[in-house]
């Protein structure tokens, strides 16, 4: 029962299906792997690639800012009023105010034409210093000479600083970028002033912040020693609540590296110029985000894909296995034993129509054998019928030749005319008629003369009776039928009968459409154990008439079938009955007849 | 007729297994996108004491708060008052937030008594409390996320220590009375100082007032013109006590240590009134406080109380790289 469940799955048609998908199944599978790999891959590219963007533009946005500050450097390191203004000696107040003026009104100018500078400032070492105006007071507790981006424009570097709060004006502290340089003295080569110019801090924290690097990605700065310019989450990392590598970058090579456990990547660009290194930082997955409906769109695909494919290879196999599937029904009705079906050959043109004519040939064949056999068969049961009809025991030929030479010794001239005329038209009967089949008048005819013998050689000891309806006189039956089972009966029946007459008695009857023959006797009967072996072949009396009942039965069967033949009903001391049953085979004579009549 | 049947049997098992597949994907698809997703994102609601720009300790913990919101993904509301002292502006925030079916609270308690009960209405509705800043009058068993005081105070008298000898007489100058924060401060500043400790003639509480603040320092100086040591607890009893030896030319003669910073003590450190400050780590404070809410609201694993630390600084440190941070806070309109 399971296994017929499943038969589907390994018949052909099932097995090309599942080929087919496997095949389109791995198909499709692989080209979506590699496309999703592709897609990540691409996107992730692109994305470096739009940071990489991002970067360079902060990058040149802040080498814009410093190159501007280092102008405004240039302007007022170069400027003879500035000069004028820190080293001049021996100035009257007058001509001193006139300078401070014109410095004034310079960095005035300068401050409006920039909005992102917080202070422009020039000091000098004798107290003369001026910061974005006349007015602004130094804070005097600003520890100057402690910080870099004085100390060492002093020693005539020019300084970018990191960012840092700038404390130098009077209660004011600012986050700055701080550029200075010195101003040469040209009258006191030691004795070199300091331009400073802080630009706002916003500006470039501005900058990194506008970057949109998804929601968690950032930006941040890092100077040429590797302090922090800018960074989203400073404070936390000197609190070490964030890590972030550093050193890594620093020392990095490439322009793109991961974090260590590669859900960051750092795009970084270095400047030239301000020495500084800007990174930004994004996230992996939220880089990945943007291709989940590309990949829910490839997994549509791939299911599409699968079923387009599952219904092609159904529709396919169907069309492959077809030809096949009628083969193999022409094949089953065959072994059915219909051998005369006919064969469609498909037009296919491929093995299997190859195998349809081949299959087609055999099945010729076969019928060619079959026919060749039934014709073989039909000459071998009229061979057979022949052998069985020829024999007449010559046991009864002797016997009754013996009662002849009795008889005539005894002068018993009326009797011997009798038994030799019953013997002579029995021989002539057997030996006259080459047909297979008598009419049944004949063959009792046939049986009377061999009763007329035997009752003549038992004497008193047996008496028979025919009575067969004149209505079946005519119909055709296999000969020598009825004869032999007399010859039964006597041998068996009767001839073993301790007292008292034998009889048997032949009745015809049309009954149910079919001719039935009763031989009944008087005779010992048979036990039930004997009547279930009266057709066994092993049975045979070598005494008695070769033509025994099995030959009758075999006969019978052989012409008519196996519906008809005989049947016995026995009891032991009482008698036996033997039925004959054959088709009628005058039926159309009878139906005519009874048209007439 | 068999036949047919075993093909739809076969038909309706791969369509099943398609099927599966697909939805197995979809599924895997949908947990990979659920970090960045909306649906699973944890709702935390954080009420500080204060939100005004010119605070700069509340405006550095909301920063905080806001960091560690945009690091783990966390759907983060800020509710605050504007002063410190609208308790019930507060309390009415609070009931607010438990309205909101938020999954955890960050609260720092603007009242020692009065914010318990409304705390305590947080806890009833079975969500996670996390208590910032100070504590109440009732421990909830909550972690809670604040700097540890006495160690802050212990940083200041020991920074003072070096200036102390037996000679010094110390004063106080409190913020309020009975204030955990200012207990505490004490606590660790008398543990510090030791042997000196029988030095401190005074301790006075100006009720974060500037103004009370410069009456009480001038006050307790009038009682103890002989103390040459102040401490100051808190932003405003610093600037107070500095504004009142400044304007009493105390200047150099009477060191001072204040606590909490403000551009005004930075100023006043810069010119010599104040030796050494003591600074607060109040953005820290914000992220630990969100990031552990965030982290008990997935795990429901009470954490430890945290240390979100204090650090000393003198004149000499005010211009350091991590210094700068913590005491100007960087403002984009600046």
């Amino acid at each position: 029962m399971k296994k017929r469940k499943f038969r589907y799955l390994h018949s052909f048609q099932g097995r090309i299906n599942q080929s087919l998908l496997l095949i389109v199944g791995i198909a499709v599978l692989s080209f979506m792997i590699i496309s999703i790999n592709q897609t990540n891959q691409t996107v992730k590219n692109t994305s470096a690639e739009y940071t990489s963007q991002l970067i360079q533009m902060v990058n040149e946005n802040i080498e814009d800012y410093i190159g501007n500050m280092e102008n405004i450097a240039h302007i007022v390191t170069g400027n003879s009023d500035v000069r004028n203004f820190l080293y001049t000696v021996n100035d009257d107040e007058m001509v001193h105010n006139t300078y401070s003026q014109k410095v004034a009104e310079q960095f005035k100018t300068l401050k409006e034409t920039r909005n992102d500078i917080y202070n422009i400032g020039i000091l000098g070492n004798d107290g003369r210093y001026m910061i974005n105006d006349r007015y602004t007071v130094m804070n005097i507790h600003a520890n100057l000479e402690e910080q870099e981006w004085y100390y060492k424009a002093k020693q005539g570097q020019e300084v970018i600083s990191s960012s840092h709060v700038q404390n130098i004006v009077e209660n004011e502290y600012h986050w700055v970028v701080t550029l200075s340089r010195e101003i040469p003295n040209l009258i006191e080569p030691d004795n070199n002033g300091v331009f400073f110019v802080d630009l706002n801090y916003s500006s470039i924290s501005n900058l990194c912040e506008e970057i949109n690097l998804g929601t968690k990605g950032y930006v941040f700065i890092l100077d040429d020693q590797g302090n922090l310019v800018y960074h989203p989450k400073q404070q936390l990392i000197y609190s070490g609540l964030w890590e972030e590598n550093l050193d890594t970058v620093m020392n990095a090579t490439e322009e793109e590296i991961y974090s260590p456990d590669g859900t960051r990547l750092f795009t970084i660009s270095k400047s030239e110029k301000t020495g500084w290194t800007v990174v930004g930082v994004t996230y992996m997955d939220e880089m990945l985000s943007g291709t989940k409906r590309i990949r829910v769109m490839y997994y549509l695909m791939a299911v599409i894909l699968i079923g387009v494919a599952l219904l092609l290879s159904i529709l396919l196999s169907d069309m492959i296995t077809m030809p096949l599937r009628k083969l193999r029904e022409s094949m089953k009705s065959v072994e059915n034993g219909n051998f005369d079906l006919e064969i469609e050959e498909p037009q296919t043109g491929d093995e299997i129509s190859d195998l349809f004519r081949s299959f087609k040939i055999m099945i010729l064949k076969i019928r060619q054998l079959m026919e060749h056999g039934i014709q073989e068969q039909r000459e071998k049961r009229k061979m057979e019928l022949n052998a069985l009809q020829a024999q007449i025991n010559p046991h009864f030929l002797y016997n009754t030749l013996d009662s002849i030479i009795w008889m005539a010794e005894d002068g018993d001239t009326r009797d011997v005319v009798l038994m030799t005329s019953a013997l002579a038209r029995l021989l002539r009967k057997s030996i006259s008629n080459k047909n297979e089949t008598v009419m049944l008048s004949e063959e009792i005819e046939y049986t009377r003369s061999y009763l007329t013998i035997q009752k003549m050689r038992y004497k008193d000891k047996l008496e028979y009776e025919i009575d067969v309806d004149s209505s079946i006189n005519h119909a055709e039956i296999v000969k020598l039928i009825v004869q032999p089972l007399v010859e039964n009966s006597i041998y068996h029946g009767i001839k073993n009968k301790e007292n008292g007459k034998g009889m048997v008695r032949i009745e015809g009857r049309y009954e149910d459409d079919e001719i039935v023959i009763r031989i009944s006797d008087n005779g010992v009967g048979m036990t039930p154990e004997q009547l279930k072996h009266v057709f066994d072949d092993r049975v045979i009396d070598t005494k008695r008439n070769g033509v025994g009942v099995q030959n009758v039965q075999h006969r019978i069967q052989l012409y008519y079938g196996t519906d008809y033949g005989l049947s016995f009903e026995s009891e032991e001391n009482v008698g036996t009955t033997v039925t004959i049953r054959l088709p009628d085979t005058m039926q159309v004579d009878k139906n005519d007849g009874r048209k007439d009549g | 007729m068999k036949k047919n049947e075993n093909k739809y049997l076969f038909l309706a098992v791969v369509g099943i297994i398609v099927i599966a597949v697909v939805i197995l994907f979809l599924y895997l698809n949908s947990e990979d996108a659920g970090s960045t997703g909306t649906e699973q994102q944890v709702k935390i609601v954080c009420i500080p004491k204060a939100m005004d720009d010119s605070n700069d300790f509340w405006t550095a913990m909301i920063e905080g708060a806001q960091m560690a919101a945009l690091d783990n993904d966390v759907d983060l509301t800020i509710m605050s008052p504007r002063l410190e002292t609208d308790i019930d502006v507060q309390n009415q925030m609070i009931e607010d937030a438990i309205a909101m079916q938020p999954n955890a609270i960050v609260l720092a308690p603007c009242d020692y008594i009065k914010t318990t009960p409304y705390a305590q209405k947080v806890v009833d509705a079975g969500i996670k409390l996390l208590i910032l800043d100070s504590t109440m009058d009732k421990d909830f068993g909550c972690t809670v996320v604040a700097t540890d005081n006495v160690e802050a105070g212990r940083k200041m008298g020991e920074y003072m220590k070096g200036h102390l000898n037996e000679d010094s007489v110390i004063g106080i100058v409190g913020h309020v009375k009975g204030a955990s924060t200012a207990t505490d401060r004490e606590k660790g500043i008398r543990e510090a100082i030791g042997e000196f400790e029988d030095q401190i003639v005074d301790v006075v509480f100006c009720n974060s007032s500037y103004s009370t603040a410069i009456e009480v320092t001038e006050q307790m100086l009038a009682e103890h013109p002989d103390i040459n040591v102040i401490f100051g607890l808190n932003e405003y009893s610093a600037v107070g006590a500095a504004r009142a030896i400044k304007k009493l030319g105390l200047t150099g003669k009477v060191h001072m240590i204040g606590f909490d910073s403000s551009l005004e003590e930075v100023s006043m450190m810069e010119e010599g009134v104040i030796d050494a400050i003591v600074v607060q780590k109040a953005l820290n404070m914000g992220y630990l406080g969100v990031t552990i809410a965030y982290q008990e609201s997935l795990s429901s694993e009470i954490q430890e109380d945290v240390d979100s630390g204090s650090v000393l600084i003198t004149k000499d440190t005010i211009y350091t790289e991590e210094n700068q941070k913590l005491l100007f806070p960087f403002h984009k309109n600046d």
